[in-house]
């Protein structure tokens, strides 16, 4: 049965089959028509197709031809061209040798007429044609010995010129005709001497140099002390000095790159800064021996070693106050100097950047002009000065900040004394003192000092201070306190010795605290100030300056151990001895209360109160005082006393269920 | 400007001697690879960065390259005091450059802390003409309780080692002691405030 099953099975599909089959043939049957139509089309389109490829083989043919005719052309065209060069290179020799004739005839009647210009100005051709082209051509032609004797003659005259102009020159310079020496300095670049011509112009403007530098150190030394700016003398002499060579540099300078083109302008400025040198150094060492430079630094060296050696501090000390003058003028003076530095720098950089054209080339001249700046007699001068600077600087930072605090004083309004206003005033003063410097290494390194001074002496001070610590010598704080506060507004501070220390307790506390506050804003307005002077700082003078700032951050963090040392003294001596016993009354409670007891005593609870009561008093006593941080440190601690002995003593006591 | 980066512990180094012995060679080796011929002397103090790694935590080394010539004394001395390692450098190719260390520990007393850690380095042993012996300079080393190193900045020798066992020495001396000079490692904790104030493990924890 199964299979008979299947079998029909089979033949559905057969069936299937077969109707798929009848269906396709009859679309055969139907496309016939379509494909015959088809078929005529291609046999009729068969013979153009023929024709069409015999037709693409003639176009090949002919492109070929094309493209063998072209290449003949263009190698005519090449030739010609070729040719055309040569005729060029003809003419352009025909005319050198005609220009020859015509300059030696024309050389010597200048040269009769002192027409050095037009004499100058053939010799300059004759010296911009290809010498040996020129000799190669005079043995090629016939009339071998004109264009020779042409030659010979204006070698001779270019001679001859040379030798004119340079005496004329000389003359020139020595009765000071400028139009003269004006005239004959544009002839030298004519006569290829373009080095000869700017050493001697150099040396002539050195000459000038030399003497209004004379005549102006000759007035500053001998202005009277009288004089309102006798304390900057030096200072405005050297400013008188760069201000000279800046000029001479701005002027001459568009006329050097006229006559003798751009790229000169390093070897110009390397022969006035000889001069400069020269100058600098007689301005430094007057500065030196009327300042009585080396005398102050004498004895600040030995006034070092001998407060390090021993406390014998009576010697003769230099006061920081005159010391201010003198640093403020050597401040003016590498001022000057580093902006006299920069500007060459920046001239000579411009003028190699419009001569120089190959990267290689202009980094080799870019760093030879470094070399020659740092390696001048100028620079070397100005890192002794900031040398000198600092060593000064550095005195003066110490002495008036030692001074503060010797003349520390307490204004009862206040709740700091002058020391920490003084201080960060001084602190101030020299790091804009710094700035205006114009150096970095400067500024940083008297930020660097300003650290060491804060961090030991200030510091230390008012650590020292904190140290004696805070005697609780009366029972009750607040009748302490209001002595003290009744003898300050009385204006008699003549409290008992512990009174008095217990003041400068709370006020170096209070000190330690507006310090951070100081030290804060001294960073931000450093940092902006610096900016605002060397506005141009790369990244790695920028971190070497924030480094040296955060150096700042460090001492506030030493101010804070400072904080935090005199709050755990005032814990120890004030608010443990106070709150123990306070705290501890709660001890003597009864704590097994009936029901009527406790009613009884909610009604009139006294622990609380008297606990509150006395902690408000406590607290008010300071608050006047502190400062408002100092104060909330306070509380804290005062809090987590309060918390720790409570959880002590109910942990001691008993209770009873209604409690 | 290096504000938040991501390190564990930030480090001043300063490097001192004579001028001449190859203190910038030395910093250019290490910091970027190079030997730089023809050197000029070096103006005021430079400046520069390198983070390395010492046992999985970053260390910052700043590293401060001063100038050994006698005239810029001054800037360079205001270093001193908040440096975590000082490197004095002598030439071993050249007496007196050695026979000048007695002066400059003398200046490191003076203004360093005391706790400052203390290496002596003997550069340029890849010259032929060496003068002072190994040994004289090890024994100075000993004598002065200072760790010892010779070193070539040229031949890239001993350099990388040199700022390695600083960075170690020092992490191992940050874990012992907390009284090295602080050092704020960036400018965000000055305008920022907070921060830092309590922060135990001392020196600057910016994570």
């Amino acid at each position: 049965m199964a299979s008979l099953e299947e079998m029909q099975k089979e033949l559905e599909k057969i069936e299937l089959q077969e109707i798929q089959l009848l269906e396709e043939m009859k679309h055969f049957v139907n496309q016939r028509s379509y494909v015959d139509a088809k078929i005529k089309v291609l046999s009729k389109v068969l013979p153009t197709l023929k024709t069409l490829k015999v037709e693409t083989q003639d176009l090949v043919n002919t492109i070929h031809t094309i493209a063998e005719s072209a290449e003949n052309i263009s190698d005519k065209v090449r030739t010609l061209d070729c040719a055309r060069n040569r005729v060029d290179e003809c003419q352009q020799r025909v005319g050198d040798l005609i220009d020859v004739g015509l300059c030696s005839e024309g050389v010597q009647a200048a040269i009769l007429n002192e027409d050095y210009e037009k004499g100058a100005g053939h010799v300059h051709r004759f010296l911009s044609m290809d010498q040996s082209l020129l000799t190669q051509a005079a043995t090629d032609i016939e009339n071998v010995s004109s264009v020779l004797k042409a030659v010979g003659t204006l070698q001779d005259a270019a001679s001859q010129l040379r030798t004119i102009v340079q005496h004329k020159f000389d003359e020139a310079v020595r009765v000071e005709d400028l139009s003269s020496i004006e005239r004959f300095f544009k002839i030298f670049p004519l006569l290829d001497m373009h080095d000869e011509g700017i050493k001697r112009f150099c040396n002539y403007l050195c000459d000038k140099l030399r003497d209004t530098a004379d005549k102006n150190l000759q007035t500053a030394l001998n202005a009277s002390v009288s004089d309102k700016r006798h304390h900057v003398k030096f200072a405005d002499t050297l400013t008188l000095l760069f201000e000279g060579l800046a000029r001479i540099v701005d002027i001459h300078q568009p006329l050097v790159e006229t006559y003798y083109g751009p790229g000169r302008l390093m070897s110009v400025v390397s022969f006035l800064q000889k001069e400069c040198d020269t100058q600098v150094k007689l301005i430094i060492i007057e500065f030196n021996k009327h300042r009585q430079l080396q005398k102050k630094i004498n004895q600040i060296s030995e006034i070092a070693k001998l407060s390090s050696s021993s406390s014998f501090s009576k010697i003769d000390k230099l006061d920081p106050k005159e010391l201010d003058i003198l640093i403020q003028e050597i401040t003016i003076m590498h001022f000057r100097m580093e902006l006299y530095i920069k500007f060459i720098r920046r001239k000579v950089l411009a003028d190699i950047e419009i001569s120089v054209l190959i990267t290689e080339e202009r980094n080799t001249q870019i760093l030879s002009l470094d070399n020659l700046i740092n390696s001048s007699d100028l620079s070397r001068r100005k890192h002794e000065l900031l040398s000198l600077y600092l060593q000064l600087e550095q005195y003066f930072m110490e002495e008036s900040v030692s001074k503060a605090v010797g003349i520390d004083s307490t204004d009862t309004s206040q709740q700091t004394s002058s020391m920490v206003d003084d201080t960060f005033f001084i602190i101030r003063k020299c790091i804009r003192r710094a700035i205006s410097s114009g150096s970095l290494d400067g500024i940083c390194a008297v930020i660097n000092i300003a650290c060491g001074v804060l961090e030991n002496d200030f510091c230390g001070i008012l650590r020292g201070r904190l140290k004696q610590g805070y005697p609780s010598g009366y029972l009750d704080l607040t009748q302490a306190y209001n002595v003290l506060q009744t003898s300050i507004q009385h204006g008699r501070l003549q409290p008992s010795d512990t009174e008095q220390i217990r003041t400068a307790f709370i006020i170096a506390l209070n000190n330690a605290d507006a310090s951070t506050d100081y030290v804060e804003t001294l960073c931000d307005s450093v940092l902006s100030d610096v900016k605002k002077a060397i506005p141009n700082m790369n990244t790695n003078e920028h971190g070497k300056l924030e480094s040296c700032l955060s150096g700042l951050s460090s001492v506030i963090s030493n101010l804070r151990d400072v904080i935090e040392y005199g709050m755990q003294q005032l814990r120890v001596s004030v608010i443990k001895p106070r709150i123990s016993p306070w705290v501890d009354s709660f001890l003597n409670i009864n704590h097994h209360l009936t029901d009527d007891e406790l009613s009884e005593y909610e009604a009139g609870e006294s622990f609380v109160q008297t606990l509150i009561m006395n902690l408000d008093s406590l607290l008010s006593s300071f608050k006047e005082s502190l400062t408002s941080s100092n104060y909330d440190g306070l509380i804290k601690i005062l809090i987590g006393e309060v918390t720790a002995r409570l959880e002590k003593v109910i942990f001691k006591s008993t209770f009873n269920r209604v409690n | 400007m290096c504000t938040m980066e991501d390190f564990k512990f930030l480090f001043k180094v300063v490097l001192v001697g004579n001028a001449g012995v190859g203190k910038t060679c030395l910093v250019r080796r290490f910091t970027q690879g190079l030997f730089p011929p023809g050197q000029g002397a070096t103006i005021g103090v430079d400046f520069m960065i390198k983070t390395v790694e010492v046992d999985n935590d970053k260390v910052k080394l700043q590293i401060w390259d001063t100038a050994g010539q006698e005239r810029f004394r001054s800037i360079t001395q205001s270093y001193y005091r908040s440096a975590h390692a000082l490197i004095l450098v002598y030439d071993i190719s050249c007496q007196p450059t050695f026979d000048c260390l007695p002066d400059w520990l003398r200046e490191i007393e003076e203004y360093a802390s005391s706790k400052v850690l203390r290496i002596l380095v003997g550069n340029k042993i890849d010259r032929e003409d060496r003068e002072i012996p190994t040994f004289v300079g090890e024994d100075f080393a000993a004598r002065h309780n200072m760790y010892f190193l010779e070193t070539s900045a040229k031949e890239a020798e001993n350099v990388e080692k040199l700022f390695m066992k600083i960075a170690e020495d020092l992490m191992q001396v940050q874990a012992k002691n907390k009284d090295l000079p602080r050092y704020e490692s960036s400018t965000t904790n000055i305008s920022g405030r907070t921060s830092s104030v309590s922060d135990s493990s001392c020196c600057s924890k910016l994570t």
